[in-house]
């Protein structure tokens, strides 16, 4: 018995250690000697860069767990991107990279058409990437933990809405707490992390694919507006619309310069929670770092694994930890010196200057946004729509409200950008100047009560039938005060009560409203920057 | 069990069945041994310990890792291996499971599998396990009502899949005679390797080699009181590239017969893991034991079912 339990156990082992032969080995034929001058990998990195285990932590626990699967469409969308990122992550380790662009393309789409009801296991859609980096895919899970359940928060139909943002405060400690593989709350700079040898190699070379990826992060930072104080029972009327833009135009792109940022589709989540809106910017850069790499036949796998190893460690949060939000160069030098983290390479000797790793500027008026290739901190450059301030509104450049008010500014989502404006009037006006259908997002008296209007050819349409509006139109320079949404006309009332300049005015009502046109903001100023185009600027 | 002279309790440590008769194991150990072939010691013998059937069952039931996702396996749901992956840190599952068995002479035992498992700390997680049984019983003859031994069990990852060495995990299991008939402490160690096959053919598809190795503590005479096994797994998930909600399984297993001078025990099962839920699993299992060399003990049939919920 004991030799057939010995004999058999071996050749089982045998088994197991030679099955693997077809998997990466394609990946691993020599490549040609590197073009590039590489970074050095940082010595003395943290030893859970080179963990052997799972590591894996459990979701935080609450009621609002897997809350998402209320609104169907959006999780089975969510579904289906994780399957994509896998599918390709695996084709691109296992030799099939030339047919990415078509084979595999197509298998991916065809779940991007038909996405599974529940989420699949994506360890084993891409095994062999997962046990090549294993470290990556635990740095990927974590934080796609905590894009899964913030977004349970904002779908919850249990929790109250002011409860809401507390409980995505737990969520941000929890992530950032329980485990090292934490990516930084602190904004990039999406310059230098986009600046490797290798950057870029991976959209010029799988442009559908790489278009496909770009449109997972639309999705997912642009859901988060979607839900973000909208009521529970209008969310579906939201994801409907937002759903209906993302397979029919922002799923298929292969122009855009750059990947999505987060707080260019959901600026009101991510002024209010800049650490997460910095942390999946953070991320999704990860990824496409990784892309690039997986794509750049001429380095060697091992070059490949060390650049991935330096990804990781350059978007973590241990890599930051004695950094501040605004940060724009090595402050603490000494510190870091000291565990010797300073001066590790080319990549990392840009530290000491502004637009390296330790840059943590953020565009004005947005600490959620990391600073991109070409744009002072003053202004930001959009494609379609050029320079402007992410600090001023979008429609008549006048200041946007800030700190304890930042709720109060009113969004425009349409064409597959959102815009942070400053009055109701704003927000209707800039609607209709744009094509085809969006959603405004206007605040009310209540922090917790959003009116959310969808507006297209024929109309407008809101969710908050008794709102009543104030609107004596003047300069924009005080539009703030005198554009504003009510919840009722007891609201109204209150208002104009503790402010009796508007004594008068007629409150209209959402019909009336929806009918009236502005006058063109007599404070609207274009602005100059420093480029017409900052990604063609090199090219 | 044995039924033809195997020593009950160590069939029941090696092979880990869940306690009740029924799942995998336990339907195996219950029905199996018992019910099935048993000489006039071998039930004496089962009568002392009837438990230990219940301690592997236990074992079985106690399984590790995401227990809610249907490609994450644990003995017991629903064949008898186990993979190399914990709970999550901080998750919770609870496993149920119900089983009936056709041993070869005796009559149908049924039982249920109860436990719960925690992930105590990062790349482990301890489970408590329950299986109460009625029917047919391998290791006593027994049909009376049985509330089954209270099993505890620890499973701890040594390492993951990195390039192509094979995840390790070990688990430890206690099964203490609290079942009727139950008599001293029936321990294991199980040594657990998974690796992933990269065939183009069945992507995702593992290889899982189970080590047993039973510690009866008070095994009774002519019983071994060690009992080695060895059980390969193999997972696949179905449907793929189109639809992640399914895996289906098998198994060969090979275990030390219960009983000094008797060969080993080879069986055979097949299993499928549905996904029903974000966090729940469904489970179906069948079983035989295709071979009982020197008069070792033989299931005809064991079948399984078993929901599991993660949370």
């Amino acid at each position: 018995m004991k030799a057939f339990l010995k004999q058999g156990g071996l050749l089982v082992l045998a088994a197991l250690v030679v099955a693997d032969a077809g998997g990466a080995g394609a990946a691993d034929a020599p490549p040609p000697a590197p073009p590039r001058e590489l970074p050095a990998l940082p010595s003395n990195l943290p030893g859970w860069l080179d963990s052997k285990r799972s590591d894996r932590v459990f979701h935080k626990r609450g009621s609002f767990n897997f809350a998402v699967y209320g609104l169907k469409p959006l999780a089975r969308d969510l579904n289906a991107v994780t399957v994509g990122h896998a599918m390709a992550y695996e084709d691109l380790v296992t030799g099939k990279a030339s047919t990415l662009e078509t084979r595999t393309f197509d298998r991916i789409d065809w779940i991007l058409k038909n996405p599974p009801d529940l989420m699949p296991d994506e360890a084993a859609i891409s095994p062999t990437f997962g046990r090549l980096y294993g470290v990556l895919e635990q740095v990927f899970d974590w934080t796609h933990v905590l894009h899964a359940q913030t977004v349970d928060v904002l779908a919850s139909k249990k929790l109250p809405e002011a409860e809401k943002d507390r409980k995505i405060e737990g969520l941000w400690k929890y992530y950032f707490e329980s485990v090292p593989y934490a990516i930084t709350p602190l904004p990039m700079n999406m310059a230098f992390l986009d600046g490797q040898p290798y950057s870029g190699a991976f959209r010029k070379r799988y442009p559908k694919v790489n278009g496909l990826f770009w449109g997972y992060h639309w999705l997912q930072g642009v859901m988060y507006d979607a839900l973000y104080r909208v009521p529970a029972i209008d969310q579906a009327a939201s994801y409907a619309l937002i759903g209906e833009r993302y397979h029919t135009a922002e799923l298929h792109r292969t122009d855009r310069p750059f990947m999505p940022m987060f707080a260019e589709t959901s600026p009101r989540f991510a002024a209010r929670f800049p650490q997460i809106a910095n942390a999946f910017d953070n991320l999704h850069m990860l990824h496409d770092m990784v892309n690039d790499i997986l794509a750049s036949e001429w380095m060697t796998k091992r070059q490949k694994e060390q650049q991935i190893k330096r990804a990781i460690w350059l978007v973590s949060a241990a890599a930051h930890r004695d950094e501040a939000r605004g940060d724009r160069r090595e402050a603490r030098g000494d510190r870091r010196e000291a565990r010797g983290e300073r001066r590790e390479g080319r990549g990392e000797g840009q530290e000491g200057q502004e637009g390296g790793m330790h840059d943590h500027r953020f565009f004005e008026g947005m600490p959620g946004m990391g600073l991109m290739k070409g744009m002072p901190p003053a202004l930001m450059w959009m494609e379609g729509q050029g320079w402007m301030s992410m600090a001023d509104c979008h429609h008549c450049t006048m200041p946007l409200w800030s700190g304890k008010d930042e709720w109060r500014n009113p969004t425009v989502s349409a064409e597959g950008w959102t815009m942070r404006v400053r009055c109701a009037l704003c927000a209707r006006d800039m609607s209709a100047e744009t094509k085809g259908k969006a959603i405004l997002r206007i605040p009310t008296e209540d922090p917790y009560r959003l009116l959310v209007v969808y507006a297209d050819d024929q109309g407008m349409k809101g969710n908050m039938p008794g709102a009543v509006f104030l609107e004596k139109e003047g300069s924009h320079a005080g539009c703030d005060d005198w554009s504003r949404a009510f919840t009722g006309r007891a609201a109204f009332d209150a208002f104009v009560k503790q402010h009796p300049e508007y004594l008068g005015a007629k409150p209209l009502s959402f019909e009336e409203w929806a009918q009236r046109q502005g006058e063109k903001p007599d404070t609207y100023v274009k602005p100059d920057g420093p480029s017409e185009n900052p990604y063609e600027e090199g090219r | 069990m044995t039924c033809a002279g195997v020593g009950p309790s160590l069939v029941a440590v090696a092979r880990r069945e869940p306690p009740t008769a029924l799942s995998s194991a336990a339907v195996g150990t219950l029905v199996c041994g018992c019910l099935g072939e048993k000489g006039p010691s071998g039930q004496e013998r089962l009568k002392r310990r009837p438990w230990a059937a219940y301690v592997v069952a236990a074992g079985l039931l106690a399984s590790p890792v995401h227990a809610a996702d249907h490609n994450n396996l644990d003995a017991g749901r629903p064949l008898r291996f186990d993979d190399a992956e914990p709970l999550a840190l901080r998750e919770q599952a609870l496993e149920v499971g119900f089983g009936a068995g056709w041993p070869r002479r005796g009559p149908l035992g049924a039982g249920l599998q109860a436990e719960y498992l925690y992930g105590f700390a990062l790349n482990a997680h301890l489970s408590v396990g329950l299986d109460p049984s009625v029917g047919g019983r391998s290791e006593s003859g027994d049909t009376g009502v049985s509330a089954g031994d209270l099993s505890f069990g620890l499973f701890h990852q040594l390492r993951r899949e990195i390039r192509s060495a094979p995840a390790m995990a070990v688990r430890w299991d206690a099964a203490l005679p609290t079942g009727r008939g139950s008599r001293g402490v029936d321990l294991r160690l199980r040594g657990i390797l998974t690796r992933t096959l990269s065939s183009p053919r069945a992507p995702g598809s593992r290889l899982h080699l189970n080590f047993d190795l039973g510690l009866a503590t008070h095994p009774g005479r002519g019983e071994r009181q060690l009992n080695p096994g060895l059980v390969i797994g193999y997972s696949r998930p179905l449907g793929y590239p189109r639809r992640f909600t399914r895996t289906g399984l098998a198994e060969l297993a090979v275990q030390a017969g219960p009983e000094s001078g008797t060969g080993p025990v080879v069986s055979l099962g097949l299993g499928l893991r549905q996904q029903v839920g974000v966090r729940s699993v469904m489970d179906l299992g069948i079983r035989s034991d295709v071979a009982g060399i020197n008069g070792a003990p033989r299931d005809r049939l064991r079948l399984v079912a078993g929901y599991s919920y993660g949370f």
